[in-house]
């Protein structure tokens, strides 16, 4: 993610404010209202429709995990809590839940704003981590099947580092990663019936 | 009978930007007159003046001052955004009003604030793209060092960027610095398509005078080829800058269409005066309701948006011609959007120059 903040277009934004008392977050209201984002309140449980909403306000003193149609920290949304009691089981509950973002109750009439930046921030940095993590596993565990694509093709009678860069190159022209080749040529391979001997 | 009521007003009569701070000033007392005068207002006026003479830290103690000491609810009050963030913690635990008249940045919407004057999206967008049309997208970018100035370079940036251009260079000066001279030479060197102004009071005139005086030197450097345009500049500094105001382009939501006198009628002083007119009605009508739930109701009755505080108001972008503002293009009726969350709200010139996108 760049360095810059996309603001634009919030106004097409749906927030979901999960507290049991509507008039406590009026504030809130207003602050999103002025924004130009739609909101709605929910309280005790979050309706399924909640889960196309581009962000969720919740309450830490009387939220519980059963509210939520999703598990603990795997919200397809960026969370912002909403914060009272500061007690750590509360901030802790908090963290778990998986907040972007903190407001501190009494929300007065300011903080929203930087509050959805800053939540949609974090919110898109988390999920490109996460989705950079489960490649990276994916390509860690193909290492087996790249030493194995090597030693096929230096089986014809090239140096191990020349095999490599064919590899690499088989991959470029199939438009696929080198462990994608790989576990071509293997499979290849193996159908063949070369690698029987080996197995 | 008439029933007096406190109003303060928390202008500077001195300082670095002083002659935009009587502009308002001026136009608070001619409300206030105006409305002692008018005999079908029930109210009349009794200003409680205080003077923070243009130093930041003044702001709020005389602020709380004028709500301890008299029974003023209302405050007419500060010119940068600096003083009014000051200011805005005592209004909320005196559940005071503020009414403040002049163009900001926006990305506030304080419930204790009336913002009568322009947000960016009033003033700077529309500005952006008038120059993007007319003079091309490498503009640069010179402010004040505090948030008027950061905010509307960061958003002049940004725009920039999108509309794939390329900003030359951004510096920024101290309040009240006039040491311009390497300024001038950045620019005599990257030769901009237009420079944005964002400097405030002393620093600006010295550097529109050091611009003037590039121009005479290097003719590329005047208002046909490489203008320098901003989002604050009135009739209320044209005094200060004499000749050197000629070309300079400006955005407002009005402009005196003849020569003015002293700096008089500019945007700043009519908004701030009918900002005590709107203030004068709305006590009228909003009889035992607190001032904010009456504002939520009915605000829009007196052209006050109830989500943001903020107005509607016409755009114009002018340029100096011999000494009065032309208007060169005029967009009516824009609705407010302080977080430039709301695209539908930006005013633009139709077809931007085609560029390039690798």
């Amino acid at each position: 993610m760049a360095g810059t903040l996309d603001i634009p277009n919030l106004d097409q934004a749906r927030a979901v404010i999960v507290h049991p008392a509507p008039d406590h977050v009026a504030a809130l209201m207003r602050q999103l209202n002025a924004i130009g984002l739609s909101v709605t309140n929910a309280w005790p449980d979050l309706p399924a429709s909640a889960i196309t909403a581009d962000f969720i306000f919740y309450d830490t003193d009387m939220g519980h995990d059963a509210q939520f149609p999703w598990g603990p920290g795997t919200a397809p949304m960026p969370m912002i809590a909403l914060v009272g009691t500061e007690a750590p089981g509360r901030i802790e509950w908090a963290a778990r839940m998986g907040a972007d973002a903190l407001l501190l109750k009494p929300v007065g009439s300011s903080g929203a704003f930087s509050a959805l930046l800053m939540a949609r921030h974090s919110f898109e940095l988390r999920r490109t981590l996460t989705s950079e993590i489960k490649q990276l596993r994916q390509r860690m565990s193909a290492r087996q099947t790249v030493v194995q694509a090597v030693a096929l093709l230096s089986a014809q009678g090239k140096s191990q580092d020349a095999a490599y860069d064919q590899l690499r190159q088989l991959a470029m022209a199939w438009r696929i990663n080198v462990e994608e080749a790989a576990a071509r040529i293997v499979k290849n391979a193996t159908d063949k019936g070369i690698l029987r001997d080996s197995h | 009978m008439k029933k007096t009521v406190d109003l303060g007003v928390l202008y500077s009569q001195s300082g670095t930007y002083a002659a935009i701070s009587q502009a308002v000033l001026r136009g608070a007392m001619a409300g206030i007159d105006e409305v002692n005068a008018s005999s079908s207002s029930q109210i009349s006026f009794r200003p409680i003046l205080r003077d923070p003479e243009g130093r930041i830290y003044r702001y709020a103690p005389l602020c709380a001052d004028i709500i301890a000491n008299s029974d003023a609810r209302h405050v007419i009050g500060c010119v940068t955004s600096s003083a009014r963030k000051e200011v805005i913690p005592i209004l909320d635990r005196t559940n005071a009003m503020l009414w403040y008249n002049l163009p900001f940045e926006g990305f506030e919407t304080s419930n204790r604030v009336i913002y009568s004057h322009a947000c960016a999206n009033q003033h700077l967008l529309p500005l952006l793209s008038w120059c993007f049309q007319n003079f091309g997208t490498t503009p640069y970018l010179v402010g004040s060092n505090y948030i008027w100035g950061w905010e509307t370079c960061r958003v002049a940036r940004m725009r920039t960027d999108e509309a794939g251009g390329r900003v030359l260079g951004e510096r920024y000066l101290p309040l009240g610095d006039e040491d311009i001279d390497t300024l001038i030479a950045e620019i005599e060197t990257l030769r901009p398509a237009f420079i944005l102004n964002s400097l405030v009071g002393a620093s600006s005139y010295a550097f529109l005078h050091a611009y003037g005086e590039l121009g005479r030197r290097d003719p590329h450097f005047t208002a046909e080829t490489c203008p320098v345009v901003s989002c604050n500049l009135t009739e209320a500094e044209l005094p200060q800058l004499g000749q050197d105001a000629e070309g300079l382009v400006s955005v407002g939501p009005h402009f005196c269409p003849s020569r003015s006198h002293d700096g008089r009628n500019s945007s700043f002083e009519i908004i701030s005066r009918q900002s005590v007119l709107t203030l004068a009605a709305i006590l009228m009508a909003q009889g035992d309701q607190p001032f904010e739930n009456f504002i939520a109701d009915h605000g829009a009755r007196f052209g006050i948006d109830p989500a943001t505080h903020h107005s509607t108001l016409s755009v114009k972008v002018a340029q100096v011609r011999g000494g009065v503002f032309e208007v060169l293009h005029h967009w009516p009726d824009i609705a407010p959007d302080p977080y430039l969350t709301r695209s539908s709200r930006h005013p633009n010139i139709g077809h931007p120059k085609l560029s390039v996108v690798s």
